[in-house]
């Protein structure tokens, strides 16, 4: 399964599940874009442990909520290396509040990096991918399908995710671009934490048929595989990574 | 215009309060911005000044004052390069 010589962008890749994927892409011989917004002192890191595996690593500051950092970064990578192979559509933000307390900003804030930005990147991917073929791959969650407390405005732009993700793959089959979303329950990862401390999420061990808590490295090998050829026939799917907790609810309520 | 006048126009308009009720001492609490608020401002503060603000820093201000601090600092970090 190696993608040696590929060159991916992974967004929001200092940390959580974006910082497992590009690790896993790039123990893959898969040279990695690091984006970041908040947090450098992490986008620098995962650069370096993506190097200390023996591929190049470029780090970028992009608010992918703004289309016009979006071109920007897309500029740097035309101009610096001219192709694409792989888009990763990781990068995500939220704001955690009950249905009546939604107002436009947090809506607009949430779909903007959560689901336009898919789009957009997808956009300039496709054509830094033309005549080479790719894969596009995101991160959706299962919010998009159930219920989860003050997960509304995230929920709705993991909808669209994998909503866009069917589109994206069917109109851009032509061109030999792959494209898929990969749905996880509750992840360990620093932003979980925050989920926890806001008590938005509670500790699913108890819900998960596999007994454990998803980890970013699970996510990161499912989207290693849909980068891979092995992979080819799968086209706008959502593929769920989540212990068994989503087909188990039934099951569960009654615990 | 001053850093600080700059930095409170910003945060005032994000907020959508008065920008005479912020003082040095105005908590983000006390002027009612919530996490998103605090991002945005961020946000719109190291596009008109140029710089970068890590959210390790920024989540070591207590209120408007450790904020227009730091931006000033940047500032003049800026002008000397």
């Amino acid at each position: 399964m190696s993608l040696d010589g590929k060159l991916a962008l992974v967004t929001g890749s200092g940390r959580g599940i974006g910082r497992a994927i590009a690790l896993k892409l790039a123990s893959q011989g898969v040279d990695i874009i690091v984006n970041f917004f908040r947090h450098r002192d992490s986008a620098e890191q995962t650069a370096k442990d993506i190097e200390s595996l023996g591929v190049k690593a470029e780090v970028i500051r992009a608010n992918v909520g703004d289309p016009a950092k979006i071109d920007e970064m897309f500029d740097m990578i035309s101009n610096k290396f001219g192709r694409l192979d792989i888009l990763i559509s990781n990068a995500a933000s939220g704001v955690g509040r009950p249905v009546v307390d939604i107002d436009v900003k947090a809506w607009e804030w949430t779909m903007d990096i959560n689901a336009r930005a898919l789009l957009l990147c997808a956009q300039r991917a496709a054509k830094l991918m033309e005549g080479r073929g790719g894969k596009i791959v995101s991160i959706s969650s299962l919010g998009s399908r159930f219920v989860l407390p003050n997960y509304t405005v995230v929920g709705v732009s993991k909808a669209a995710l994998e909503a866009l993700t069917r589109y994206l793959a069917i109109e851009l089959a032509p061109q030999n671009i792959c494209v898929n979303t990969v749905a996880a329950s509750a992840v360990e990862t620093e932003a979980l934490k925050f989920y926890f401390k806001e008590g938005l999420v509670k500790d699913n061990r108890q819900v998960t048929p596999a007994g454990r808590m998803v980890i970013p490295e699970d996510v990161a090998n499912i989207v290693a595989f849909l980068c891979s050829e092995e992979a080819f026939m799968i086209r706008g799917q959502t593929i769920i990574v989540d212990g068994g907790t989503s087909v188990g609810l039934f099951a569960l309520a009654g615990k | 215009m001053t850093v600080e006048d700059q930095v409170r126009d910003i945060v005032a308009k994000i907020t959508r309060v008065d920008k005479s009720i912020i003082t040095r001492q105005s908590t983000f609490k006390e002027i009612k911005a919530d996490s998103l608020d605090v991002v945005q401002a961020l946000v719109a503060v190291e596009e008109t000044f140029g710089i970068e603000i890590p959210d390790e820093e920024a989540q070591k201000f207590q209120n408007f004052g450790d904020f227009v601090s730091y931006v000033e600092s940047r500032v003049a970090q800026e002008e000397k390069v």
